[in-house]
C-alpha cells in the first residue's frame, strides 16, 4: 500500500499583506483635508471694562471704505504707502496707536490686508508697531468722542 | 578535473519588508492627522504673515452670507443664528479654559458687519487672544490681484 503525504505548509501567507497596507495608505492620503492652519494673531485688550482714553489726534487712524479705499488720517492712501507715511510718526513716538476702523460694508479681507501690512512694520521699515487697535462698532459707540 | 560550480543568483525583488514599511506609514498617518473640527468652505484672506495657531483652538466661521458656525475645537463646528449666541458660547469656552485661543475662519468677501459682530462678541467673552486664520500670499497672487 502506498501512503502519500499531503505537503501543508506551515506559514501564515502574508504575501498580500504589502498590498493590503498600500490600500489602506492610499485610503488615508485620500480622505485627509490639508486644514489651513496658520493666521495673523489679534491679541485682545485685557480684562478691563475701562479701555484707556486715547485722544484722536494722538493716533492714527485707517478707514476702510466699501469698494477697498483707504483712508489714512482722511486722505486717500494706497495700501503699500502706509507704513511710509507712518514712518516718522513712530519713529518719535513707537507707541503710537494706529486704529483700523472697517465701514460695515467694507470687506473683511481688507481688513485683513491692512492689519498684515502694519503687522510687517518690524521687517519692511524697521519699527515694530505696538499698538493697533481694531474697534468693535459697539466700542465706537460706547467710547468715541 | 573538478568542474566550477555555478553560483545560483536570486533574481526577484525582495519585497518581505514591504509590509513593514508600509504599516509604519501607515502609523505616522495616524498619529499626525488632525481631523477638521469646521468644514465650512470660505475663500480665506491671503497674508504673508502666519503664525502656527495652537491645536485645539476654538473655531468661528463666517461664510461671506454672513452665515455663522462655532466649535469649541474638540466637536464638529455647530450654525448658530447670530453674534449673540457666539458670546454665550465663547463666554461658556472662556470660563471653562481662559486662555484658550479662537480661531477666526471668515471668508475674505464676507461684509465687515458680519465679521464685527463676532469680534465683539468674543472681546465681550473676554477671549484673550484672536487668530485671523489666513492663506500664504504669493507673488502670483498678488500679482493676480
Amino acid at each position: 500500500m502506498k501512503i502519500t503525504r499531503s505537503n501543508v505548509s506551515d506559514e501564515i501567507p502574508t504575501s498580500s499583506m504589502a498590498d493590503i497596507a498600500f490600500l489602506l495608505i492610499i485610503y488615508f492620503m485620500v480622505t485627509t483635508t490639508f486644514a489651513a492652519t496658520r493666521g495673523l494673531d489679534f491679541s485682545l485688550p485685557k480684562d478691563d471694562d475701562t479701555p484707556p482714553m486715547i485722544e484722536k489726534e494722538e493716533s492714527v487712524l485707517i478707514e476702510i471704505q466699501a469698494g477697498g479705499l483707504l483712508l489714512v488720517d482722511q486722505k486717500a492712501m494706497p495700501l503699500e504707502d502706509i507704513l511710509d507715511y507712518l514712518k516718522p510718526k513712530l519713529e518719535i513716538n513707537q507707541t503710537k496707536p494706529v486704529i483700523i476702523r472697517p465701514q460695515e460694508n467694507a470687506q473683511y479681507g481688507d481688513m485683513v490686508d491692512v492689519f498684515d501690512e502694519l503687522r510687517q512694520a518690524k521687517d519692511k521699515i524697521g519699527i515694530e508697531i505696538k499698538n493697533i487697535s481694531i474697534p468693535t462698532q459697539r466700542e465706537i459707540d460706547m467710547f468715541w468722542f | 578535473m573538478r568542474l566550477q560550480t555555478r553560483s545560483v543568483q536570486n533574481t526577484g525583488i525582495p519585497t518581505a519588508s514591504m509590509a513593514d514599511i508600509a504599516f509604519l506609514l501607515i502609523i505616522f498617518f495616524m498619529v499626525t492627522i488632525s481631523f477638521e473640527v469646521d468644514k465650512t468652505q470660505v475663500g480665506l484672506p491671503k497674508t504673508e504673515l502666519r503664525i502656527e495657531i495652537p491645536k485645539k483652538s476654538a473655531y468661528v466661521s463666517v461664510t461671506k452670507n454672513g452665515q455663522i458656525r462655532v466649535s469649541g475645537g474638540d466637536e464638529i463646528s455647530v450654525p448658530v443664528p447670530g453674534p449673540q449666541e457666539v458670546l454665550s458660547f465663547a463666554a461658556d469656552v472662556v470660563r471653562r479654559d481662559p486662555s484658550k485661543a479662537f480661531v477666526l475662519k471668515a471668508d475674505r468677501e464676507a461684509s465687515y458687519r458680519h465679521v464685527d459682530g463676532v469680534i465683539d462678541a468674543l472681546k465681550q467673552a473676554k477671549a484673550e487672544v484672536i487668530y485671523l486664520l489666513s492663506d500664504q500670499e504669493t507673488v502670483e497672487s498678488e500679482a493676480g490681484q
